[in-house]
């Protein structure tokens, strides 16, 4: 048993939506702006010209923390949410009832219900497709041209995430509301 | 017991035998006219809106990714809080033993099993598998879920409260109390996980904490007794007994201290939010100080109700009607402004994706597929409780 987490090195990212796209193409996500698992978000440049302020500007991919304190998990009626055996934050179709608590639960805008499936859906880690096959990445990881992303195993004290996370400072998002995520940002 | 014996207690409910002729047969007064021609629009519209919404599924709302609760959750609110405030005023009676308010009890529990039903039959429409809802509530519940509290318990209250009728109605108010009692309890517990829903949710910091699961005893109770003039209203056409209003008016003495202690609760919300310093609390309470649908809350059901209350000291029946009936739609903006304003301000991930800025506040305003299903469910509603006054004799037992 693994417990598997992402490591981004978010100034790496080059906004290029590779990512996006290749998780729609790997997971099968219907198109459409609002049917996303995965984003790159964009700080909105501050201050006026000339001064602006270029630090503001960052381009911060994201998608479901995998909390260990999800609060979708929490709040679903039915545990149609439920951690795998990996501890990655999955759905479990035929028991979502499509409630929509899970949605206004999560902070980090995570999900979003998949019209054709009928389900809520969500980041899985490629866990249905590419790690069901025995592959060790992520579709968005391995497509990433400035490789921005790590995934792996923080229970592997050799794996090359929890190297960089002994080795590099790092934050989590909206860590304060104690959901203890296991996306973790470089400094 | 027996099955003979469930079958005769069965049997031996008393109700009146009403055929279809009886059914359309009502005295031809204006108001009674208008109530059916409204009743009967609002059935079909429920109808319409339904047969949209299994063509369509949820493209037939305006529910958004960052806005998935709509008017229909609000809808199904506002009839659970009327279901639970009837609930409430009909046990001061039957449960409590207060004799004044006992020619009340039957008909507020009618209303409380009809009020419920159709906050079920709207958030039917709402839930995507409510098939599915059902078997796996059982099967795999989710104990950590307000959601599942709060619908199972709600389940067992629709229960207690039809056994608590046939008691009522067999005029055994020993098992009337028993089971009056445990419904009220099951009903206050349903309904406080209810404002659980929402408290709950540390990633909407306006709803979060106890505000909620209290305040919404607090005003199911105030609903319940606005639900009681209107429906005491209809029921004597504003021509009161001297029974009838001893009673109102010591429930509006009632209504005047809790629509007191509400706006007291209102106002230390707002004044928490605003100045408690909490990360993204003040600015949604300051927005929502700006909307107009807040200040009709706040002016029909708390401030127009209560000046009157306060100036006829409680004994003006007749105003209270009419102040009762701003009083419900008031409290439907309650509903509405809990269930939008929770959802107002977007979670800030610096999303693009959909939009070339992050917008300031989450928009919405319901399609007319949800405001055909929720105006359907006050016709149901309506349809109900007129087949209840036809079916059963809703007067207290020592009155005919």
């Amino acid at each position: 048993m693994a417990r598997y987490g992402m490591v981004l090195d978010y100034k790496n990212c080059i906004n290029c939506k590779a990512c996006e796209v290749a998780c729609k193409e790997e997971n099968g996500i219907l198109l459409g702006a609002d049917k996303h698992r995965i984003w790159v978000g964009t700080g909105e440049i501050e201050g006026e010209y000339p001064l602006l302020s270029i630090a503001s500007s960052a381009f911060i991919p994201s998608q479901c923390q995998h909390c260990d304190e999800a609060p979708c998990q929490e709040v679903c009626p039915t545990n149609a949410t439920y951690y795998n055996e990996n501890g990655v934050v999955c759905i479990d179709p035929d028991k979502c009832i499509l409630c929509s608590y899970c949605m206004n639960a999560c902070p980090y805008d995570a999900r979003y219900v998949d019209t054709r499936a009928m389900v809520i859906d969500k980041c899985t880690f490629c866990s249905d497709t590419r790690l069901a096959r025995g592959e060790t990445t992520t579709a968005c990881q391995n497509t990433c041209p400035t490789k921005v992303r790590i995934f792996g195993d923080l229970d592997d004290p050799n794996s090359e995430i929890s190297e960089v996370l002994r080795t590099r400072e790092h934050f989590s998002l909206k860590s304060h509301l104690g959901t203890e995520p296991k996306l973790f940002y470089l400094t | 017991m027996k099955i003979a014996e469930i079958k005769e207690f069965i049997t031996t409910i008393p109700y009146n035998k009403v055929s279809l002729k009886d059914l359309l047969s009502f005295e031809k007064t204006k108001v009674n006219i208008l109530l059916a021609v409204v009743t009967v629009s609002f059935l079909a519209m429920f109808i319409i809106g339904v047969a949209i919404y299994l063509s369509h599924g949820h493209h037939a709302y305006n529910v958004t990714r960052e806005h998935p609760w709509g008017l229909l959750i609000a809808v199904y609110i506002f009839f659970v809080v009327s279901s639970t405030g009837l609930c409430i005023v009909g046990s001061l009676g039957d449960v409590f033993g207060f004799k004044d308010y006992m020619e009340i009890s039957k008909r507020a529990i009618f209303g409380s099993i009809v009020t419920i039903m159709a906050g079920f039959a709207v958030i039917a429409f709402e839930i995507g598998h409510p098939v599915t809802m059902l078997i796996y509530n059982v099967l795999t519940p989710g104990f950590t879920s307000a959601i599942w509290w709060m619908g199972t318990l709600y389940g067992l209250y629709l229960t207690f409260m039809i056994i608590e009728f046939i008691f009522l109605l067999k005029n055994d108010m020993k098992m009337a109390r028993y089971f009056g009692l445990t419904g009220l309890l099951v009903g206050l517990a349903a309904h406080s996980n209810l404002g659980g829903v929402f408290g709950f949710l540390n990633a909407r910091t306006i709803s979060n904490g106890v505000f909620y699961p209290t305040y919404f005893i607090l005003t199911a109770f105030i609903t319940g007794i606005y639900l009681a003039f209107i429906m005491y209203g209809f029921r004597y056409k504003l021509d009161f007994t001297q029974s009838a209003t001893k009673m109102l008016s010591n429930l509006a003495k009632i209504q005047g201290l809790l629509l007191s202690i509400l706006i007291f609760f209102v106002t230390w919300k707002m004044l928490t939010d605003i100045y408690g310093g909490m990360p993204n609390r003040s600015e949604v309470a300051i927005h929502i100080l700006q909307s107009w649908t807040f200040w009709a809350e706040v002016f029909l059901a708390m401030i127009i109700p209560l000046v009157l209350i306060i100036a006829s000291s409680g004994q003006s029946i007749k105003a209270l009607f009419w102040a009762s009936l701003s009083g419900m739609v008031g409290i439907f903006f309650m509903r509405y402004n809990l269930v939008h304003d929770t959802q107002l301000k977007p979670l800030q991930m610096l999303k693009t994706t959909e939009y070339q800025l992050v917008p300031t506040w989450v928009e919405y305003f319901p399609s007319s597929t949800e405001i055909m299903i929720s105006l359907g469910g006050v016709g149901l509603c309506l349809f109900l409780y007129y087949l209840g006054t036809k079916l059963f004799n809703l007067d207290a037992a020592t009155t005919h």
